[in-house]
C-alpha cells in the first residue's frame, strides 16, 4: 500500500466507513511507520472540530411559511384550466422544457439507479414467449369474430368524472371489419355524444363520428374511400381488438403479471406501457385523428394491463393504470386531471360477449356516401398483371405461410404491382417494380434502414412498424427492386422474405454516398467507420427497450471525418423514434443557435440541452458529441449521454 | 440524519397536510443548514428551504424509497439551490458573516476561506459527509454519483483545506 493509497483509507475510516478486514490491516502497518498519515488524520479531526462548530447558525422557523406556500399549491389551487378539447393527436405528449428542467435533479435519482427502462423482474420470459406465439399463431388461423365491449373512462374533464360507452366488434378474414362506439353519457351540457362506426369491406374503407371541434358541440364527419389498398395502414383494420397482435407479439416488452378468471374463462393478465398497448385503444383517433369525438389524455408510461383468453388469446379485459413519478405528475397537472391514485384504473374496457360466429354479411355494408376519395389500387388477376406493367411480378402462391389474396396495380408510384398475402388477421403486402431509379430503398424504407441478412446469403434493409406502416423489407436485387409490409412477427417477416426466389444485394453506392452541400454522407458498416475516425467510438450502454444500432454513416465536411449513428426500435416504434449520436473532433462546443438553449452535465463534462431540437451536446476527450432523439425528454437523453464512454 | 416515522411519511403521501407539517417540522434545519452552506446567505437559504419542501411536497408521491428520505430531500434542496444560485447570479463562494454566531469571527473566516479553496465537487461531498454527517452512500443518493468518488474527493477534500488552513504543520 503506497501513502496515498493509505490516506484515502484513513479519510474514509475517519468518516466511519467500513474497511474491509484486509485493508484495515494494511492501513495499520502503514499508519505505523508513516508519521505523515498519523499527521493526517490529526489534521482532519481538527478539521472536522472547526467546520462542526462553525457550521451552526441559528436555524429560522420556517414551518408556517413552507406550510402556507404548500397549502396554496395543492392541487386545488395548482389546477389549470383545462382546454376546451384535447390535442387529439398528442396521444404521446411531450412535458414541456421547463417542467422538464425542473423535473431534472428529481429524475436523475432512478436514472443512476438503472434507468427508466428498467426490466420488470415479475413474470416469466417463457410464459411471454409462449403468450407472443400464441397469438401469432391464433392471428393466422382466425377466420371469424364478433365481441361487445363495455367502455368505461374517468376525468374527461371536472365535468364529466366518469362516462360510460359500449363498443361493437365484428371481424371475417380477411378484410372485413367493423367498429361501432356508443356513448351512453348523461352530459350536464349539450355535447355531441361520441358515437364512432368504422366499416372495412376490402377495398371501400368508412368511417364517422364526431369531427374534433373548439366546442362541446361537434359536427358529424364521414371518410369514404374505394380503391383502398389492401391492408392499407392509413386507412387500417384495427384488429388489435381481436387478437392485440401488434401489441403483444413481441415477447421482450411484454410482463406477466399472473393467472386469473375473467367471464368464467381462465386468462392470464400482462402489461405493458400505453405507448406500446395503443392498437388497443383505435377509437381514440380514426382517419389519422379527423374522427375520433372525445376521451381522455393518456401518459406514453401508463400501464395497460389486459387480460387474455387462455385459450384463443382474445383480450377480454383491459385497464390503464396511471404511471407513477414526477414527469407524469407535471404531464397530469398541464392536462388539469385531479390526484390519479396509481391502484385505480382510468380507463377500463370489459367483454360482456365474445364469439368466433361468422357475422352477417350485411354488418358491413357501407352506407351510401355523396363522395368519396380514390386510394387507386384496382384489382386485377394475376395473369393480366404483366399486360398492365410489363413484367411477370415475384408472385409465389404463399408468402411466409400466407395464400395469395388479392392483386392490384396501384395508379400512383408506390409499385407497379402489389400482391397481398393474407390468412387470419396476419398479412403481408408485395410490391415490385423493375425500373427503381431512386436513390433510396425501393418502398416505405429509408436510407437509415437497418441493413439485416437473410437466410440463404441476401440483405435486406427493414424499418419497425410505426403509426403509419407495418413492419417492411426494402429487397434491392439484379434487375429488380420489392418490399415487405407486414404486420408479422419481425423473424417471420424475414424468415417469409428469405423464401422469395430473389437474391437481395447490398446498397449500390448511388444509395450509399450523398452530397449533401459541401459534405458528403457515406453510410458504412461499424468496423469501416471505427477506421476511418481518428477517435476510440463508443457505443452508448444505456438505450431503450429494444433498441439497437441500425446504420452507420461517415461524415465528411472537408476538415477530417466525423461519424453519425443511428439507433432504433428494432420491432416497432412506439413515438421514440430515431436516435441519433453524432461524433467528430473538436475542442468546444458549437456557437449557440437557439435561445432555447440550457447548461447540463454529462457525467464528468459540462454540456447543452437544446429542448426544441430534444438535442445534448458535450465534449469528451476531444469528441464534440451531439445526441437527439424526437421522443425522449431530458433526464433519458442525459442516461444515454452518460453511458458512452464512461467507465461505469 | 434520522429518517422520519414510516407512518407520518405514508400519511404525507396521501396528501395528509398535517402529516407533511410533522415533516417539515422535523427536517428545516436541516434543509435550511444544508441550503445555506451552498448559498452563504441567509435570505437565500430561507428561499432555498421553503421551495424545497414545496418541491417536496409536490412530488412525494415520487419518492419510492429506493434512498433515504433525507437523501431524497437533501437531493431536491440542493437543485433549488442551484437554481436560486443561478436565477440571482450570485456567487456560491461568498462570506457572509453570520450575526450572532458565537465563533471567533477569524476563524470563520479562515473556514470559509478554507472551503472556497477546494472546487464545488469536493465541497459538497465534504459538506454532507463532515457536516451533516451523512454516510458515502447517502451523500453519493444525494450527488448523483459513486460512492468510491465521494471516497476519493473526501479525501483530496480534506487534504486541500488542511493544505489552506496550514492544519497539518500545527499538528506536526
Amino acid at each position: 500500500m503506497n501513502h496515498e493509497q493509505a490516506e484515502r483509507l484513513l479519510s474514509a475510516r475517519i468518516d466511519g466507513e467500513r474497511l474491509s478486514s484486509r485493508q484495515a490491516v494494511a492501513l495499520e502497518h502503514h499508519l505505523a511507520s508513516c508519521a505523515e498519515c498519523r499527521a493526517f488524520e490529526r489534521g482532519a479531526y481538527r478539521l472536522r472540530e472547526a467546520a462542526r462548530f462553525e457550521v451552526a447558525p441559528a436555524v429560522p422557523d420556517l414551518v408556517d411559511e413552507v406550510m402556507a406556500s404548500v397549502r396554496e399549491a395543492t392541487p386545488a389551487g395548482l389546477r389549470v384550466v383545462r382546454p376546451a378539447r384535447l390535442p387529439r393527436r398528442r396521444l404521446v405528449p411531450r412535458v414541456a422544457p421547463i417542467a422538464a428542467a425542473l423535473l431534472v435533479g428529481v429524475l436523475i435519482g432512478s436514472l443512476v439507479v438503472g434507468g427508466p427502462w428498467q426490466r420488470s423482474e415479475t413474470g416469466s420470459a417463457l410464459a411471454a414467449a409462449q403468450i407472443a406465439d400464441g397469438i401469432s399463431a391464433a392471428a393466422a388461423r382466425l377466420d371469424a369474430y364478433q365481441a361487445t365491449f363495455l367502455i368505461d373512462e374517468s376525468n374527461l374533464s371536472p365535468d364529466v368524472p366518469e362516462r360510460h360507452l359500449t363498443m361493437r366488434v365484428w371481424f371475417h378474414a380477411p378484410e372485413r371489419f367493423r367498429l361501432d362506439v356508443v356513448d351512453h353519457t348523461d352530459y350536464p351540457t349539450r355535447t355531441t355524444p361520441t358515437d364512432l362506426r368504422l366499416v372495412v369491406d376490402g377495398s371501400r374503407w368508412y368511417a364517422s363520428g364526431p369531427a374534433p371541434c373548439p366546442t362541446a358541440e361537434c359536427p358529424q364527419r364521414e371518410s369514404v374511400v374505394r380503391n383502398r389498398l389492401p391492408f392499407s395502414t392509413t386507412t387500417s383494420m384495427p384488429t388489435d381488438l381481436v387478437l392485440p397482435i401488434s401489441t403483444l407479439t413481441d415477447a421482450d416488452r411484454l410482463t406477466v403479471l399472473g393467472r386469473g378468471t375473467v367471464l368464467g374463462r381462465p386468462a392470464v393478465e400482462v402489461e405493458v406501457p400505453f405507448e406500446r398497448a395503443r392498437p388497443l385503444f383505435p377509437f381514440l383517433s380514426i382517419a389519422g385523428g379527423s374522427i375520433g369525438g372525445d376521451w381522455r389524455p393518456f401518459f406514453p408510461n401508463d400501464r395497460v394491463r389486459i387480460w387474455l383468453d387462455e385459450r384463443n388469446w382474445f383480450p377480454l379485459k383491459w385497464a390503464v393504470y396511471p404511471a407513477t413519478g414526477a414527469e407524469r405528475d407535471a404531464w397530469a397537472l398541464r392536462f388539469g386531471l385531479p390526484d390519479e391514485p396509481s391502484l385505480r384504473p382510468v380507463f377500463t374496457v370489459t367483454a360482456l360477449e365474445v364469439s368466433t360466429r361468422t357475422p352477417a354479411a350485411g354488418v358491413f355494408r357501407i352506407p351510401a356516401s355523396a363522395s368519396s376519395q380514390d386510394q387507386g389500387a384496382r384489382n386485377v388477376a394475376l395473369s393480366d398483371v404483366s399486360g398492365d406493367v410489363g413484367f411477370e411480378p415475384v408472385a409465389p402462391n404463399a408468402v411466409g405461410g400466407l395464400d395469395r389474396y388479392r392483386v392490384v396495380v396501384p395508379t400512383d408510384d408506390t409499385a407497379r404491382s402489389l400482391i397481398a398475402y393474407a390468412d387470419g388477421l396476419a398479412f403481408v403486402n408485395l410490391g415490385e417494380t423493375r425500373t427503381w431509379a431512386g436513390t433510396a430503398p425501393f418502398g416505405p424504407v429509408g436510407l437509415q434502414a437497418e441493413e439485416v441478412p437473410l437466410a440463404g446469403g441476401g440483405v435486406a434493409y427493414y424499418e419497425p412498424s410505426t403509426d403509419e406502416h407495418g413492419r417492411r423489407l426494402s429487397i434491392h436485387a439484379a434487375g429488380t427492386d420489392l418490399y415487405l409490409e407486414s404486420n408479422l412477427p419481425r423473424p417471420a417477416l424475414l424468415a417469409a422474405a428469405a423464401d422469395l426466389p430473389v437474391q437481395g444485394l447490398p446498397m449500390p453506392d448511388a444509395w450509399r454516398v450523398h452530397q449533401i452541400g459541401g459534405t458528403t454522407v457515406e453510410r458504412v458498416s461499424l468496423e469501416t467507420a471505427r477506421s476511418a475516425v481518428p477517435f476510440p467510438v463508443e457505443l452508448p450502454r444505456t438505450l431503450p427497450d429494444g433498441f439497437g444500432l441500425a446504420s452507420v454513416e461517415l461524415v465528411d465536411a472537408g476538415h477530417g471525418n466525423g461519424l453519425t449513428l443511428y439507433f432504433r426500435d428494432l420491432d416497432a416504434d412506439a413515438g421514440i423514434g430515431t436516435i441519433r449520436l453524432h461524433l467528430e473532433p473538436a475542442q468546444a462546443l458549437p456557437p449557440a443557435t437557439s435561445a432555447m438553449q440550457s447548461a447540463v452535465n454529462v457525467g464528468d463534462a459540462h454540456g447543452r440541452y437544446t429542448p426544441d431540437r430534444s438535442e445534448v451536446e458535450w465534449i469528451r476527450s476531444g469528441v464534440y458529441h451531439s445526441l437527439d432523439a424526437p421522443g425522449l425528454e431530458l433526464p433519458e437523453l442525459v442516461a444515454i449521454a452518460a453511458s458512452i464512454g464512461s467507465d461505469g | 440524519v434520522n429518517d422520519p416515522d414510516p407512518r407520518t411519511l405514508v400519511r404525507a403521501r396521501e396528501g395528509d397536510l398535517g402529516a407533511f407539517e410533522d415533516l417539515v417540522r422535523q427536517f428545516q434545519g436541516d434543509v435550511w443548514r444544508f441550503a445555506y452552506h451552498f448559498t452563504r446567505d441567509r435570505a437565500l437559504a430561507d428561499d432555498v428551504t421553503q421551495e424545497a419542501f414545496l418541491r417536496a411536497f409536490r412530488f412525494l408521491r415520487t419518492f419510492r424509497g429506493d434512498s433515504k428520505f433525507s437523501s431524497w430531500l437533501f437531493r431536491i434542496a440542493r437543485n433549488c439551490a442551484m437554481d436560486q444560485i443561478r436565477a440571482r447570479n450570485v456567487y456560491a463562494g461568498r462570506v457572509t458573516p453570520i450575526a450572532g454566531s458565537p465563533v471567533d469571527p477569524q476563524a470563520r473566516v479562515e473556514l470559509h476561506a478554507a472551503l472556497d479553496a477546494v472546487s464545488a465537487e469536493h465541497r459538497e461531498p465534504f459538506l454532507l459527509v463532515e457536516v451533516f454527517g451523512l454516510s458515502y452512500q447517502e451523500a453519493a443518493d444525494v450527488l448523483g454519483i459513486r460512492v468510491g468518488t465521494i471516497k476519493s474527493r473526501m479525501h483530496r477534500a480534506r487534504r486541500a483545506m488542511m493544505d489552506a488552513l496550514a492544519l497539518e504543520e500545527e499538528a506536526r
